[in-house]
This record gives structure tokens, C-alpha cells and sequence, in this order.
């Protein structure tokens, strides 16, 4: 589905990524863990076009999409939702959704019909509300919202655009066990339906629902396999990303 | 907002009753006109532009012009005046849509100066300092019928049709789907790309969009007058619609700048009889209003009547004030 | 070979001018590097300097009469001198209290902070007209430094090389204090990271009152010393914040010696452009603007800018 291919990522003198080659088949959900400051991030931004890798290529269903400008990247189906949150924090929880939706987006230029009041529209809003459980908060002002509900609409505005790959940048940074829990079911409610890539520090979260898990560490991929086969990886066994059981 | 909208509907008859002179009504129309164009803008879209007074005087000079060098037809040269003013814009805004903040500002200080500097200097066309004079007050032809509207009385008739159909206009494009996109780029212009869209495309459209209602403004200006002056291109003036936006409470309000019209108006006539400093007074409120009040008067209005509501709903049922807040703070 | 020559004084100019536009936005670039701000004020701040020293050095500039009879028993030279010292300080003040406003607009939206500083600018120009009213002033320069002296067959402003040689000795001395001594090392570090500078317990705020007081003082020492070239006139504060902004693109936020270099190139051009039609000079800058932004898209070594926010 989507693959990279020696990745290379530069920011002046200091290179971030160092020959990333990853494959995420379609349908499955892939993991990315490491250690902060790993370029785990840095991978994302590469991946959904907010820069572009000095070296290297990207390509979605076959089509090189390498350097291209974000939101076209977005246009093909790419999703993503962001470590730190970054929603529309004067609009309310449906408002946030409502301008995900590619159907908003299609009619971005029309200037002259009602704002997206009508049903049919809102109720795909609310429905993509629903999905997160954030239906019952559809008026609130974003920023009125708590963190775990803030959580939620990040992934809800990330989902409405209906993608086909979607990327969660730490999706459970923050949430309680209770968040937690149901973030983790949605996710397992969505695999099957798209591709997913999930960068995570919570590795009992990461190891629960990923299919396949790429190790980044200084910039390099080091390690790659099934949740099992990681789990007898002595790196991993050994290194302080969190034990496991 | 139509409540606020009927009261301003009202507000020519009163402005007869009470006998201020029809000019002052003229005026504040025209800036309303202007201002309610450039807060798609700043309001809005959140771009700071500095050098608006360009287009207005643009619109001004080429209402003119077309006037004395093409044909004196009150909708030609009001055509002319809103294509010149859109060229220009759509010119500048290939140079700024890509940017925000202090970026955008000095670009559009900087195209300003250089329009304002252009018109002074083009003598053989904008007569300079000047002025580029004897602009008429065209007759509105509806084909079947031509009214005068030399005086002041039945030009502000024709002025007042022009603000509500901008001011409707207006209205449409905020609460459409491309007025939600633009408030979205406002907040979050690095999700929205994200989110598939080209945001340089939409902030040059309310750009130039700004730029088209300033033209028009101007030209109903030339008309006002009888004149096209090069200084309402200046650097003080296009600041000045900053202020009385913003003022007014552009920033959270569609009235917002009407208010603030009106506001910069009455301070004008009422405070400039007292005292040549004005100009000062109304800069240092705009500073206070930045600090501690960036809502505006409109802002004031809206807590006022926030607080006025939660106390009888709070009142009536313990009811929840969040969600009757969410429905008082949208536009 | 002769039409070159003839430029060799107006190469001086553009020297003397760069240098100046150099200093004025080193003091600009030391007040973003510790704020988030943008000062459009900067200009204005320049030209109240300018003032400061109008009302300082001529009997009608608007000190109470019993304070200019004093000064005006010294001989000019001394009264220049003492204008110098006297006028920035007076700005700094003023530039301190700014700063003061403007901490109701941090961590807010930038868009206020920039509102705030625009409001600034027009406040101080207003004030400045009404003070001094709307016309063109001047200041009369001691006699060692007017005129021009003959080097070969060309005459060079005397003014001009002064002018340089002052804002050489100005940089060298901001130079040395930012480089050399322990209150520039806090500064500088607060460039580069402010919220870390308040972590190790240096008084953040102390510390943007002092930086946005020194910056104001650095405008205005530039804004004296520009008063024979540019004239003193209210809206002489605009068109000294712009090419310190260019400066600031083309340089690099942070780089003291690209803000030099930078100064140096906008002086020539504008200096130049002064050559050969003196109405277009001022403009020229606003054009360079234009092209700078247009081109130099980031231009700042990698690192996301402030100025993007």
C-alpha cells in the first residue's frame, strides 16, 4: 500500500533519518516505536509531506508521491493525527469534523450556499462525532473540551476525511487507562477497514493491536517483525523501552 | 444576525428624523462598505493586511477614469472600478498568499507604499497630489428609468442600496462553505493543509475578494467627493480601517466593523470639535482595546448579553450555560 | 572609468546609511530574539530619537524655556554629544513602557502582538506631529562634522564619513558588550532560548524590559545620527522599520554580523539608487522588500523562524 524506500532526512548538519526503508501493506496496522528523539516524528512529517526527504522515495498504491506538497498527499487519502493536538479550537467538536469531511472540502470555493447546515452533511459530522464518542459534545467549543475528549476529536477529524492510510502520532499520549481502553477498541474496530501506521510509547497498547512493528533508533530502522518476533528481539528484551509480559 | 441587520435596515429613516447631515451617513456607509470587505480579511481569514487604502483608491481612480476616458455609465465605471481593484489584489496576492503574520503585513505594507508612491508620481494620469477631480455623481439608469442622485439626500439612498447588497453578499459568503474554510485556515492553517486543502488559493481569494468590496468603496468615495485623492492610498489611512476594525470587534463579529465605523465616525465630528488630537485618542483605544479587550466593542455587547442570559437560565432550570454560550458566541 | 568614479561618494553614502540600517536592526533583532514580538514601533522609536534630539539642540523644540536656556549656553559640540546620550535614553524609556503593554499580549495569538505594535507606531507618529508639528525640521550640526572635504577630485560629505565612523565604533561597542561581557552573555542566550534563560533564574521579564530598552535606545541613537541625511519629518518612522526587516530576512535572525553584511547591501542599494534618482530611493527599499520575501523564502539557516508565526 504505502512503502518507503531509503529515506533519507536532513535539518541542516544534523541528519534525522538514515536510510528508512518501511512497508505498510494495505489493511494491516503497522507500528513505529522507539525512543524519543528516535525521528519517529520526523518520519511521519516525511511520509505526509510536510517535508521533503533528502534522499529517498515514497510511493501509495505504486504512485511515487515523494515530495509532494501535503495536501495533496492528503487528497490521495492520507491521513493523519498529530502528537500534539492540533484542532480548530474556536469551532465546536462538529465544526472540527465538518471541515475534515471531503465533501466540505469539494465545495471549499462555493461561496454563496449556506454554511454546511445542511442534514445530510452534519449528519456525517455527527456520525464521525459518533464513532469517537464525542456525539453528545457536537456543540461544545473545542477548546472547552477535555484532554481525553480533545484525544478523541483529534482522531475524528483525522478518520472524517475518510482515508484510506492513516497515521496516529502517539494516539494514547496522556489518556488514563479509561481513554486508553476505548481508543483501543476504535482502532480495533478500524483494522480491516484501512491501512494504519501508529507510532506509540505505550507498549502494551502498541503490541495489542499492531500487526507488524519497525524499531527506529537514531535515525535507522534496527529492528522489524510481528509482535512475537520482536518480543524475542534481546534488543528490545534489553533496552528500556518498558518490559513486557 | 438579522436582528442587528434590521435595526441598521431602520436606521436612514432615523438619520433623517434627527437631521445630522446626509454627507456624514454617506460616509459612514462608504467605510462600512469598506470595512466590512476588509474584515473577510482580517476578521476572518486572520491576515493582517496594512496597505488596503491602495484599493480603495484604486477603485477611486479608475471610477474616474473610466468616467472621462471611456463612458460616464454609472454601473461601466462601477465595473471598472471593482475589475481595477480585483487586478491589482489578485496581482499583490500572488506575491502573499503564501504567508502570514509580520511576512503578509510588510508585503502589504510595502505593495501599499509603492501603489501610493505610483499614484503620486503618475501625474499625467491621477493628477498627483491633486486629486483627480470633477468625478460625478452618475445617474442610476435602470433602463427603463435614470434617477439623479447629485444630491445628498438621494445619493444616500443609492449608497444605502449598495450597503445591503454588499452587506448581504457578505453575509452569504461568511456562512458558506468557503467562509467556514477561511476561519478554519485562521485557527489551524497547518491542519487544513493537512486536511487536503491549498490554502494559498483560498487566502488569495478573500484577499482579493477584500480587495474588490475596498474598489467598490472607493468608487462610491469618488463619487461622495467628486474626487479621486491619493491620500486615502496612505499608510496612516490604511492603518486607520485596521483600528476601526478591530475596534468595532471585526475579530469575533460580522457587525463588528460597523460598529466601528460608526465609533470612528462620532469620534471624528464629536471629538474633533473639542480637539485637533483625536486621531491620538482613537489610537491609544485601539492600544487598550489590543490589551485588554482584543473582541472589540462587539465583544462587550456579547458578554453583556451572556451575563444577562445565564443569570435568567441559570435561574430558570440549573441549565447547562456551555451550550448556551457555544450558541452565543457563533456568528 | 569616469562615471564610476563619480559614484565613489555616493558609495560612501550608501556606506554610511548601511551602517546605520545596521544598527538599527541589531537593535530590532535583539528585541525578537528575546520576545516573540515583532516591533513595528522600531521605526517609530527611531524617529522619536530624532525628535529627542530636536527638542535637546534647538531653543524652540518643545523643552520648558528655563531647561534650553541652560543647554543652549553650550557650545554645539558639547550639545550634540549630549543629545546623543541624553535623546536615545529618553526613547529607551519610552521603548521600556511599550514593552510593558505588550506583555498583555504574550502567549496570545501573534496577530495581537503585531496589532499592538502597529497601534505603537501610529500613536507615537501622531504624538511626534502634534509635538512638533507636521513640517520638516532640522538640527544644526557642529562645524567639524558639516561639510564636505575634497579627497582627489571628488567631495565627500564629511557628515557621511562621520556617520560611519560612529556606527562602526556603535557596533563595535554593541559587539564587544553582547560578546564580552556577562549581562550580553544572559542576552544572547535569551535570544536563542528564552524560556531556558528563565529556568536558570535569570528574571525573564527584568530581562525583556532591559533588551527592549536597549533596542529602542540603538534605533534612536541610529535615528540621530540620520537626521542630515534623511531629515526629520513624522513619517520618517516607517521607512526606517523596513529595511531593518529586510535586514533581518537577508541576515538571518540571530546572526549579528549577517545583519552587518545585510545592512551594508540595503545601504548600497538605497544609497544608489539615491545616485540617480533621489525620489526612488526611499521606494527602492519597499521594492527590495518585495523581492527579498518573494525569493528568500525561509533564508534562515534551516531553523523555523519567529517570524513565521
Amino acid at each position: 500500500m504505502l512503502e518507503a524506500r531509503g529515506l533519507h532526512m536532513r535539518f541542516g548538519d544534523l541528519v534525522v533519518l538514515e536510510d528508512i526503508t518501511l512497508g505498510f501493506p494495505e489493511g494491516r496496522l503497522s507500528g513505529i516505536m522507539g525512543p524519543n528523539g528516535a525521528g519517529k516524528t520526523t518520519c511521519f512529517n516525511v511520509l505526509t509531506g510536510r517535508y521533503k526527504p533528502v534522499r529517498g522515495s515514497i510511493t501509495l498504491r505504486g504512485e511515487d508521491i515523494t515530495g509532494l506538497a501535503p495536501h495533496a498527499i492528503a487528497r490521495k487519502g492520507v491521513s493523519r493525527s498529530f502528537q500534539l493536538m492540533n484542532l480548530f479550537n474556536e469551532f465546536s467538536a462538529e465544526e472540527n469534523v465538518l471541515v475534515a469531511l471531503p465533501d466540505m472540502r469539494r465545495r471549499g470555493f462555493d461561496m454563496l450556499s449556506r454554511r454546511g447546515s445542511d442534514a445530510t452533511v452534519r449528519g456525517r459530522a455527527r456520525q464521525a462525532l459518533d464513532r469517537v464518542g464525542l456525539a453528545d459534545k457536537a456543540d461544545m467549543p473545542a477548546r472547552d473540551l477535555s484532554y481525553g475528549e480533545r484525544r478523541a476529536l483529534e482522531i475524528a477529524v483525522a478518520l472524517a476525511t475518510e482515508p484510506s492510510v492513516l497515521f496516529l502520532d502517539e494516539p494514547t499520549s496522556g489518556l488514563g487507562t479509561d481513554g486508553t481502553e476505548r481508543l483501543a477498541e476504535l482502532i480495533g474496530r478500524l483494522k480491516g477497514q484501512l491501512t494504519m501506521v501508529m507510532i506509540e510509547h505505550d507498549m502494551a497498547f502498541l503490541f495489542g493491536l499492531a500487526d507488524r512493528i519497525a524499531v527506529i533508533h537514531w535515525g535507522q530502522v534496527i529492528a522489524q517483525g510481528t509482535p512475537e518476533e520482536l518480543r524475542r528481539n534481546p534488543w528490545v528484551e534489553n533496552s528500556n523501552l518498558g518490559k513486557l509480559r | 444576525m438579522l436582528i442587528a441587520f434590521a435595526v441598521f435596515g431602520s436606521l436612514p429613516f432615523w438619520i433623517t428624523e434627527i437631521g445630522l447631515y446626509h454627507y456624514l451617513g454617506v460616509e459612514i456607509l462608504i467605510w462600512c462598505i469598506y470595512e466590512l470587505g476588509f474584515n473577510l480579511l482580517l476578521g476572518y481569514a486572520g491576515l493582517p493586511s496594512f496597505g488596503h487604502g491602495a484599493y480603495f483608491g484604486i477603485g477611486a481612480y479608475a471610477f474616474g477614469l473610466t468616467q472621462f476616458n471611456l463612458w460616464p455609465n454609472l454601473w461601466v465605471c462601477l465595473a471598472a472600478a471593482i475589475l481595477a481593484a480585483t487586478l491589482f489584489g489578485a496581482v499583490v496576492a500572488c506575491f502573499i498568499s503564501h504567508r502570514r503574520g509580520i511576512y503578509f503585513a510588510l508585503m502589504t505594507i510595502a505593495f501599499g507604499q509603492m501603489f501610493f508612491f505610483i499614484a503620486s508620481k503618475w501625474t499625467s494620469v491621477t493628477k498627483g497630489e491633486d486629486g483627480l477631480l470633477n468625478i460625478a455623481r452618475l445617474p442610476v439608469e435602470l433602463g427603463f428609468a435614470a434617477y439623479p442622485i447629485q444630491r445628498n439626500a438621494a445619493f444616500y439612498w443609492f449608497v444605502f442600496a449598495c450597503f445591503v447588497v454588499v452587506a448581504v453578499l457578505l453575509w452569504r459568503i461568511v456562512n458558506s462553505p468557503f467562509g467556514k474554510v477561511i476561519q478554519a485556515i485562521k485557527q489551524n492553517e497547518l491542519r487544513m493543509s493537512f486536511l487536503g486543502y491549498r490554502v494559498e488559493l483560498y487566502k488569495g481569494a478573500a484577499f482579493v475578494l477584500s480587495c474588490a468590496f475596498s474598489g467598490f468603496a472607493g468608487a462610491l468615495f469618488a463619487m461622495a467627493q467628486g474626487g479621486a485623492f491619493v491620500q486615502v492610498m496612505n499608510l496612516q489611512w490604511s492603518g486607520v480601517i485596521v483600528l476601526m476594525t478591530l475596534i468595532g470587534g471585526g475579530l469575533v463579529s460580522f457587525w463588528g466593523p460597523v460598529l466601528g465605523t460608526i465609533l470612528y465616525f462620532v469620534a471624528r465630528d464629536l471629538l474633533g470639535a473639542y480637539t485637533a488630537t483625536w486621531l491620538l485618542w482613537f489610537g491609544l483605544m485601539f492600544m487598550l482595546v489590543v490589551m485588554f479587550k482584543p473582541e472589540g466593542l462587539a465583544g462587550l455587547w456579547r458578554d453583556l448579553r451572556r451575563r444577562g442570559a445565564t443569570r435568567t437560565n441559570a435561574a430558570k432550570a440549573g441549565a447547562q450555560p456551555s451550550a448556551l454560550l457555544a450558541l452565543l458566541r457563533a456568528r | 572609468m569616469d562615471s564610476l568614479l563619480f559614484l565613489l561618494p555616493h558609495l560612501l553614502n550608501g556606506l554610511a546609511l548601511g551602517l546605520l540600517f545596521a544598527l538599527i536592526a541589531l537593535g530590532f533583532m535583539l528585541i525578537i530574539g528575546v520576545m516573540e514580538v515583532i516591533n513595528l514601533a522600531h521605526g517609530s522609536l527611531f524617529a522619536l530619537g530624532a525628535y529627542a534630539a530636536l527638542a535637546l539642540m534647538t531653543p524652540d523644540g518643545g523643552l520648558p524655556p528655563a531647561m534650553v536656556a541652560l543647554f543652549q549656553a553650550l557650545p554645539l559640540a558639547w550639545r550634540y554629544a549630549a543629545a546623543l546620550v541624553l535623546a536615545p535614553l529618553a526613547v529607551a524609556i519610552v521603548g521600556m513602557g511599550l514593552e510593558l503593554c505588550l506583555r498583555r499580549t504574550y502567549g496570545r495569538d501573534p496577530l495581537y502582538g503585531l496589532l499592538l505594535t502597529f497601534g505603537a507606531a501610529l500613536v507615537i507618529e501622531e504624538l511626534i506631529r502634534l509635538a512638533w508639528g507636521p513640517t520638516e525640521r532640522f538640527i544644526p550640526m557642529p562645524q567639524g562634522i558639516t561639510g564636505g572635504v575634497m579627497l582627489g577630485e571628488l567631495i565627500y560629505s564629511k557628515y557621511r564619513m562621520f556617520a560611519a565612523l560612529f556606527a562602526i565604533a556603535m557596533i563595535a561597542l554593541l559587539w564587544l558588550f553582547l560578546e564580552r561581557t556577562p549581562y550580553g552573555a544572559i542576552i544572547k542566550a535569551g535570544a536563542h532560548d528564552s524560556e531556558m534563560v528563565g529556568a536558570l533564574g535569570v528574571n525573564l521579564p527584568r530581562l525583556r524590559l532591559f533588551v527592549f530598552g536597549f533596542g529602542s535606545l540603538l534605533a534612536a541613537i541610529a535615528g540621530i545620527v540620520m537626521v542630515p541625511i534623511w531629515g526629520i519629518r513624522p513619517h520618517v518612522g516607517v521607512d526606517a522599520v523596513v529595511p531593518a526587516f529586510v535586514i533581518i530576512v537577508l541576515g538571518g535572525v540571530g546572526s549579528f554580523w549577517g545583519a552587518v553584511i545585510a545592512g551594508l547591501l540595503v545601504g548600497m542599494v538605497v544609497g544608489l539608487t539615491g545616485a540617480f534618482a533621489t525620489d526612488w530611493s526611499l521606494i527602492s527599499m519597499y521594492m527590495l522588500l518585495i523581492l527579498v520575501v518573494t525569493f528568500r523564502a525561509r533564508g534562515l539557516l534551516g531553523k523555523k523562524s519567529i517570524l513565521e508565526a
